[in-house]
C-alpha cells in the first residue's frame, strides 16, 4: 500500500520527460529527419540543474518561488488522478474540481512570474496564457462533468473504477466529450494549434515567453512542470475516458498489467498529439476562442445525450 | 454572563454600543486624534460583542421580541433573531472588527481635512442600521432601518467631498437606492393588501391568501428592489461609482456586507415568507446570477481604476451567490429539499467567504491608494518592494477570490458546482440546459476572475514602477497590517475548516419555512470533509492543505539542497534587447486585458479613438502629439437609463402645464377635487 | 444490431457534420462528406446483413458507388478545375453557429418531438441525435454562402434522413429504398449538369453574386 502511494507520487515526474521525447521524435520522423533520442529531455533537465542562475533585479519573491510551487502543483495533481490504480478511493483529495483548480493555481503563479521581471515578452505571454486558460476552463470542467454524470460521482478514482463506459449506450457521449477534452489538452499544455513549444520567435510565444527570464534550476523545474502537465492530461484522458486495464485490486499482476496499459495508452495519445502537431499550423491568436467554444459545445451536446436511469 | 449576552437584552446592548459610539464621535469632533480613537475602539468593542452574541444566538432557540408602540397597530419595533439573522450579524460584526482595527491607522489620512467626528457618527449609524435590517421583523420597521442604512452610507460615500466625482457618485447612489426602495415599498404594500399585516411572522402564516399572479408581481418587485441593493446587472450602475468614492474601510464594509443585506432579504422573502414558490422564480434567479457573474468579471477586466475593478468583482460574486440561491429555489419548487439545502448552504458559505476576501482586497487597495494618492493602476508597479506586507495580503486575497485551493473561495465554489451538477443530473431536458448554461458561466467566471486578479496584482505590485508616485510609498502602519493580516488568516482558516462550517450552513437552512415540511437530514459535511449528496463527491480541506504544504516543502528542500548544492545565483538586469530598460516596456493593465476585451467585443463594445495634432495643419505629415483613447461603452447608460431618463423628463415637461402660476387656477383645482371626492365617497 | 456499433456510426455522422460547419477549405468539406457517406454505406450494409433482402443490397451498392466514390471525386475535380480552394465566409460567426447546434441537439430531446423519437424506444437517443443532424444540415445550408457547401449540405441532410430511417427500423419499406435510388439519380443530374451550368452562367459559385435570379 505504501509502495503504491510512493509510486503514485513519483510516476508523474519520472515518466513525463519521456512523453515529451516521444512527441518530439514523432514530429522529427514526420519531418523526415532522425531527431533527438527519446531520452534527451532527461539529459536536458540534468544539464539545466547543474548550471548557474541569473535572476533579474526587478524580480520579487513571486519570481523566485513560482517554479517550486508550480512543480509542486503538478506533483499534487499527479497524486490525485488515477494513474495505474483505481482502487484507492481517495475521498479526500481525488476530486475533479480539486484537480482543475490546482492546475489553475499553477497557471496563476506562472502568469505572475511572467509579469514579475517587467520584460515585454513576459507580460504578453501572461496575458495570452490567462486568456486561453480562462476560455478553456469551461470545456475542461464540462467534459469531465460528462463522465462524472454517467458514473454518478466527481471522484476521479471512482470514475476509473466503474466499468460502465464504452461498451454500453454511453459510448457516444464519452467519445464526443473526449473530443472536447482533447482540444482542452492541446490548449492547456501549449501544443498546436494554440502554441508552438519549439518556437524562437517571441511574438508567437505563449508559454515560452513567460519562462524566458528563467535559468538554471528554476528553468529545469519549469520545463519539467510543463512535461508533467502534458503527462497529467494524457493520463486523465486515458484513464478517465478509456479505463481499460486499470488495476482494481492490490495484487502485483493487476498492477503490472495496468502499468503496461498505461504506457500503451500514453504512447497512443502522444502519437496523436505528434500527428496533430505535424499536420496543422499554429492558429492566429484570435481564432483560438472559436476552437475553445467548440470544445465547450461538444461537451454540452454530450451531456445532453446522457440519459440517466434514476437518481 | 452568557445568558445576558445571548438574550434580547444583549442585542439591545449591541445597538446601544453603536449608539454611544456615534454620539461620542460627535462630541469629540473637535479633537481629531481623540475622535479617531473613540470611534475605532467603540466599533471594535461593539463588533466583539456582536460576534459573541451571534455565536450564542446560534445555539439558543429563536429570539423574538418587540416593543409595541401606540402610534399605529401596524407598526412596532419588533425583532426576530433566528439562525439566519444570527449568521448575518456574525458576518457584519466580523468584518466590522477588522475594518475598525484597520481604521485606526487609515483615518489618520483624513486629519485636518474633514471632520473625523462626522465620519465616526455615520460609520456607527451605518453599522447599527445594517444590524437592524437583518433582524427586523416588521415591514415598516424594516423599511425605516433600510433607509437608515442607505442614508448613513450616502454620507459616508460623499465624505471626501473635495473631489467632485465623489459627490456625483453619491448622488447616483442615493437615487438608485431610493428607486430600489420604491420597488420594495410597493412589494410590501401589495403583501399588506392581501395578508392584512406587516409583521413577517403573520405574513408567513397567511402567505396562502395571496393570489398567484400577485405573488409573481411581488417576486419581480422584490427581485428588482433588493437586486438594486445587491448590485445585479442591469441595476448595478451605482456600485462602480459609489464603492470607490467612499473611504476604504467603509468601501470594504459596503462591498463585503451591505450588498449582502439584499441577499438576506431575498432569502427571507423567497424561502421563508412566500413559500411555496413556482419553478420559474428559481430559473429567473439562476439566469440573473449567471449573467451578473459573467458580465461583472468582464467589466472588471476593462477597468484600470483599482477600486472600480474590485467593485465589479463584487458584482461577479453576488452572481455566484445568486447561482446557489437560484438552485435552492428550483429544488424547493421541485420538492427536493436536501438539494435545496445544498444550494442554500453554498450561497451562504460564499457570502461569508466573499465578505472576508473582498474586505481584505479593499483594505489593501486602500493602503496603496493612501500612499500613492492615485487610484489609477497604470501608475503603479513595483510596489512589492516598497510595501511587502500589503502586497502579501493583497496576494492572499487574490488567491482566495480566484477560487484557488487551499483558501476559502475554492470550497464555496466547490459546493456551488456540486449543486449545479445535481441540477444537470435532473431529468427534464429544459432544466438540464439551464443548469448546463449556469455551469458554463460559473466555469468561465472562475477562469476570468483569475485573469482579472493576475492583472490587478501584477500591474500594481510587480515589475518596475511606472511613475514617480511609487517611490515615496511606505509600508502600512501597524494597525492597518493587523486588520489586513487578520482577514488573510481568516481566509485560510475558513478554507481549511470548511468541513466544520458546512454543517453549520445546513443547520441555518433547516430553520426556514421552506424546509420545515419535510425534515430530511442532509449531511454536507462529516467532520473535516465536505460531502456532496448521493455520493457524488467529497473533499477534505485539512488533508488537501497538508498535502500542499508537504509537497511544496519537500520539493524546495530536495531541489535547493540535494541537487547541485554549489549553484551560484547572480543578480542581473532583465533582458532588454540591447536598449535601456524603461517602465514603458512592461505590460500595462489595459494591455493585459485587451485580448479578452477584443474576444468579447460584442458584449463589451470597445472603442478606439485617435486624436492627432500636427506641426503644420496644412501639410498633415508630421504629428506633434497623438492621443489614443481606449474605452468600453457603457451600454446600460445608453440603452436603459438614458431612454428612461428622457422619457420621465419628457413626461414631466408635459405635465408642467398644470402649474400655470395663477392663484385662481389652483383654488379651482381644490374646489373640483373636493367635489369629486365627496361624490366618490358616497 | 449492436447498439455500440450504431452509436459509433452515428457519432461519425454527427462529428462530420460539425466538421463541415467548421471547415474553411472546400477540400476538407468534401473529405468530411466522403467519410459521412462511407459511414452511411456501412450502416446500410449492416442492416442488409441483418435482413438479407436483395433490394437493400442493390441500394447499398448504388450508394457506395455514387455517394462514397463518384461524388467526392466529382467534387475534387470541380474544385481543381475552377480553383475553388477556400470556401466563402458564413453569415453567422462561429460561436453563434455552435450555440445554435447545441440548441438543436437540446430541442430534439423535447417532449414535442417524442412521437418521432420514440418510434423505437430503445433507439431513443440515436433517433433524437439523427433528428438534430437533419436540423444542423439545414442550418449548414442557410449559413454558408457558396454553392458547393450548400450542395454538400443538402447531401448530408439526405444522409441524416437515411440514418434516421434506419434507426427507426424503416429500411425494409420499399418507399425508402425507392427514395434512396431516385435521390441518387437526381444527384447524378445535379452533379453533372447543373453545377457546370451555374458556373458558366454566373462566373462564380458564390451565391451572394447570384442574386439576380430573375434575369
Amino acid at each position: 500500500m505504501v509502495l503504491i502511494l510512493i509510486l503514485q507520487f513519483i510516476l508523474t515526474p519520472v515518466i513525463s520527460p519521456l512523453c515529451i521525447g516521444i512527441v518530439k521524435k514523432i514530429k522529427a520522423k514526420f519531418q523526415n529527419r532522425e531527431g533527438a533520442s527519446i531520452f534527451q529531455p532527461y539529459r536536458d533537465i540534468w544539464k539545466l540543474m547543474h548550471k548557474d542562475e541569473v535572476i533579474s533585479s526587478d524580480a520579487s519573491w513571486v519570481f523566485r518561488c513560482a517554479p517550486f510551487i508550480i512543480f509542486a502543483t503538478t506533483i499534487i495533481v499527479g497524486v490525485n488522478i488515477p494513474l495505474f490504480a483505481s482502487f484507492p478511493l481517495n475521498g479526500s483529495t481525488g476530486d475533479l474540481l480539486v484537480v482543475v483548480y490546482t492546475l489553475a493555481l499553477g497557471t496563476f503563479f506562472l502568469a505572475l512570474a511572467g509579469m514579475d521581471t517587467g520584460s515585454a515578452f513576459g507580460g504578453f505571454g501572461s496575458s495570452r496564457e490567462v486568456t486561453v486558460s480562462a476560455l478553456a476552463e469551461g470545456g475542461f470542467i464540462l467534459s469531465l462533468f460528462t463522465i462524472s454524470l454517467i458514473i454518478g460521482t466527481t471522484n476521479l478514482f471512482a470514475i476509473s473504477n466503474a466499468e460502465v463506459l464504452l461498451v454500453t449506450e454511453f459510448f457516444l457521449p464519452t467519445v464526443i466529450s473526449f473530443a472536447g477534452f482533447f482540444i482542452v489538452l492541446l490548449a492547456e499544455t501549449g501544443r498546436f494549434p494554440f502554441d508552438n513549444p519549439a518556437t524562437h520567435l517571441e511574438l508567437t510565444m505563449i508559454h515560452e515567453a513567460m519562462i524566458l527570464e528563467y535559468s538554471g534550476k528554476r528553468l529545469a523545474l519549469m520545463e519539467w512542470a510543463a512535461a508533467n502537465k502534458l503527462f497529467i492530461f494524457i493520463a486523465m484522458g486515458a484513464n478517465l475516458f478509456f479505463p481499460f486495464g486499470i488495476a482494481q485490486s492490490a495484487d502485483i499482476q493487476a498492477i503490472l498489467l495496468s502499468l503496461t496499459a498505461l504506457f500503451l495508452k500514453t504512447f497512443v495519445l502522444c502519437a496523436m498529439v505528434g500527428i496533430v502537431e505535424s499536420s496543422m499550423a499554429k492558429s492566429r491568436f484570435f481564432r483560438l476562442p472559436d476552437l475553445l467554444i467548440t470544445s465547450f459545445i461538444l461537451s454540452a451536446v454530450a451531456i445532453g445525450l446522457v440519459q440517466i436511469q434514476s437518481l | 454572563m452568557t445568558n445576558v449576552i445571548t438574550s434580547e437584552l444583549g442585542f439591545l446592548i449591541l445597538l446601544f454600543l453603536y449608539g454611544i459610539g456615534a454620539n461620542g464621535s460627535l462630541i469629540f469632533g473637535r479633537n481629531d486624534v481623540l475622535a479617531n480613537r473613540w470611534q475605532s475602539f467603540s466599533a471594535i468593542i461593539g463588533s466583539l460583542w456582536g460576534i459573541l452574541f451571534a455565536m450564542g444566538a446560534f445555539v439558543v432557540p429563536d429570539m423574538s421580541f418587540a416593543f409595541s408602540s401606540s402610534i399605529s397597530p401596524l407598526f412596532s419595533f419588533s425583532f426576530h433573531i433566528d439562525q439566519l439573522s444570527a449568521f448575518f450579524i456574525f458576518v457584519i460584526s466580523l468584518i466590522t472588527l477588522f475594518c475598525s482595527v484597520y481604521g485606526i491607522g487609515y483615518i489618520k489620512h483624513y486629519y485636518n481635512k474633514y471632520s473625523i467626528g462626522a465620519l465616526g457618527f455615520f460609520y456607527h449609524l451605518f453599522i447599527a442600521g445594517m444590524l437592524m435590517v437583518v433582524t427586523a421583523s416588521n415591514g415598516l420597521f424594516f423599511l425605516i432601518a433600510w433607509e437608515f442604512m442607505s442614508i448613513a452610507s450616502y454620507f459616508l460615500v460623499v465624505y471626501d467631498s473635495n473631489d467632485a466625482n465623489n459627490v456625483k457618485a453619491g448622488f447616483l447612489y442615493l437615487v438608485m437606492t431610493h428607486v430600489g426602495t420604491a420597488f420594495i415599498v410597493v412589494a410590501f404594500l401589495l403583501i399588506y393588501t392581501y395578508t392584512g399585516s406587516f409583521d413577517f411572522a403573520s405574513i408567513q402564516s397567511q402567505a396562502a391568501l395571496i393570489p398567484a399572479v400577485i405573488k409573481d408581481v411581488i417576486f419581480l418587485l422584490a427581485l428588482v428592489g433588493f437586486g438594486t441593493k445587491a448590485g445585479i446587472i442591469p441595476f448595478h450602475i451605482w456600485l462602480p461609482a459609489a464603492h470607490p468614492a467612499a473611504p476604504s474601510h467603509v468601501s470594504a464594509l459596503m462591498s463585503g456586507v451591505m450588498i449582502k443585506t439584499g441577499i438576506y432579504m431575498m432569502i427571507r422573502i423567497f424561502l421563508d415568507m412566500l413559500q411555496p414558490v413556482p419553478l420559474w422564480w428559481g430559473i429567473l434567479v439562476l439566469i440573473v446570477g449567471s449573467v451578473s457573474a459573467l458580465l461583472g468579471v468582464l467589466y472588471a477586466l476593462t477597468e484600470h481604476d483599482i477600486k472600480k475593478l474590485l467593485a465589479y468583482s463584487s458584482i461577479e460574486n453576488i452572481g455566484i451567490i445568486l447561482l446557489g440561491l437560484g438552485s435552492a429555489l428550483i429544488f424547493t419548487s421541485l420538492g427536493n429539499t436536501p438539494l435545496a439545502l445544498l444550494g442554500l448552504g453554498a450561497g451562504l458559505f460564499h457570502t461569508l467567504n466573499h465578505a472576508t476576501f473582498k474586505s481584505l482586497l479593499f483594505l489593501s487597495a486602500g493602503s496603496v491608494i493612501n500612499q500613492t494618492h492615485t487610484r489609477n493602476m497604470e501608475e503603479f508597479g513595483g510596489l512589492i518592494k516598497f510595501m511587502p506586507q500589503t502586497a502579501l495580503f493583497f496576494f492572499v486575497g487574490s488567491m482566495a477570490i480566484s477560487a484557488l485551493p487551499p483558501f476559502n473561495g475554492f470550497f464555496s465554489e466547490w459546493l456551488t458546482f456540486q449543486t449545479l451538477l445535481q441540477g444537470i443530473a435532473s431529468a427534464d431536458i429544459f432544466l438540464k440546459s439551464i443548469f448546463i448554461l449556469a455551469t458554463g458561466a460559473l466555469a468561465a467566471t472562475g477562469g476570468l476572475a483569475l485573469a482579472c486578479f493576475v492583472k490587478a496584482f501584477g500591474a500594481t505590485f510587480l515589475a518596475r514602477p511606472r511613475s514617480s508616485v511609487v517611490f515615496h510609498a511606505q509600508e502600512s502602519s501597524l494597525s492597518q497590517s493587523v486588520g489586513m493580516g487578520g482577514l488573510a488568516i481568516l481566509c485560510l482558516v475558513c478554507g481549511v475548516f470548511s468541513g466544520y462550517l458546512g454543517s453549520l450552513f445546513v443547520n441555518i437552512g433547516t430553520k426556514l419555512s421552506a424546509f420545515q415540511a419535510t425534515p430530511q437530514i442532509l449531511t454536507i459535511s462529516s467532520g473535516s470533509t465536505l460531502i456532496a449528496p448521493h455520493g457524488f463527491g467529497s473533499v477534505s480541506a485539512p488533508v488537501l492543505f497538508a498535502l500542499f504544504v508537504l509537497v511544496v516543502f519537500t520539493v524546495i528542500i530536495l531541489i535547493k539542497f540535494a541537487v547541485n548544492k554549489n549553484q551560484k545565483t547572480e543578480i542581473g538586469a532583465t533582458w532588454d534587447c540591447g536598449t535601456n530598460l524603461t517602465p514603458r516596456m512592461e505590460i500595462t493593465s489595459t494591455g493585459f486585458a485587451r485580448s479578452i476585451i477584443l474576444i468579447f467585443a460584442g458584449i463589451l463594445r470597445p472603442s478606439v479613438q485617435h486624436e492627432v495634432e500636427y506641426h503644420d495643419s496644412e501639410m498633415r505629415y508630421f504629428p506633434k502629439s497623438r492621443i489614443v483613447n481606449l474605452s468600453t461603452q457603457d451600454i446600460y447608460q445608453s440603452y436603459l437609463y438614458q431612454p428612461l431618463n428622457s422619457l420621465i423628463t419628457g413626461l414631466s415637461v408635459r405635465f408642467k402645464v398644470i402649474q400655470s402660476g395663477s392663484m385662481n387656477v389652483y383654488v379651482s383645482y381644490i374646489l373640483i377635487v373636493v367635489v369629486v371626492t365627496i361624490f366618490l365617497s358616497q | 444490431m449492436n447498439i455500440t456499433f450504431l452509436q459509433f456510426l452515428l457519432g461519425v455522422l454527427f462529428l462530420s457534420i460539425i466538421y463541415l460547419l467548421l471547415a474553411r477549405k472546400n477540400f476538407e468539406a468534401v473529405v468530411a462528406y466522403a467519410v459521412q457517406s462511407s459511414a452511411i454505406t456501412v450502416l446500410l450494409f449492416a442492416s442488409f446483413m441483418e435482413t438479407n433482402s436483395i433490394p437493400l443490397l442493390f441500394v447499398v451498392l448504388v450508394t457506395l458507388i455514387v455517394k462514397a466514390i463518384l461524388g467526392p471525386v466529382f467534387f475534387f475535380r470541380l474544385i481543381q478545375k475552377h480553383k475553388l480552394t477556400y470556401s466563402v465566409s458564413t453569415y453567422l460567426s462561429m460561436p453563434l453557429a455552435l450555440i445554435i447546434i447545441a440548441t438543436f441537439t437540446a430541442i430534439s430531446r423535447f417532449q414535442q418531438f417524442s412521437p418521432l423519437t420514440y418510434i423505437i424506444p430503445a433507439h431513443h437517443a440515436l433517433l433524437s441525435l439523427a433528428l438534430s443532424a437533419i436540423f444542423t444540415s439545414l442550418f449548414l445550408i442557410i449559413n454558408r454562402k457558396d454553392a458547393i457547401s450548400q450542395a454538400i449540405g443538402v447531401l448530408s441532410m439526405e444522409n441524416s434522413i437515411v440514418a434516421f430511417a434506419i434507426f427507426a427500423g424503416l429500411e425494409q419499406s420499399p418507399m425508402l429504398q425507392l427514395g434512396i435510388v431516385f435521390d441518387i439519380f437526381i444527384w447524378l443530374i445535379i452533379a453533372t449538369v447543373f453545377i457546370s451550368m451555374i458556373y458558366r452562367h454566373f462566373g462564380s459559385l458564390d451565391t451572394s453574386t447570384m442574386k439576380h435570379l430573375k434575369d
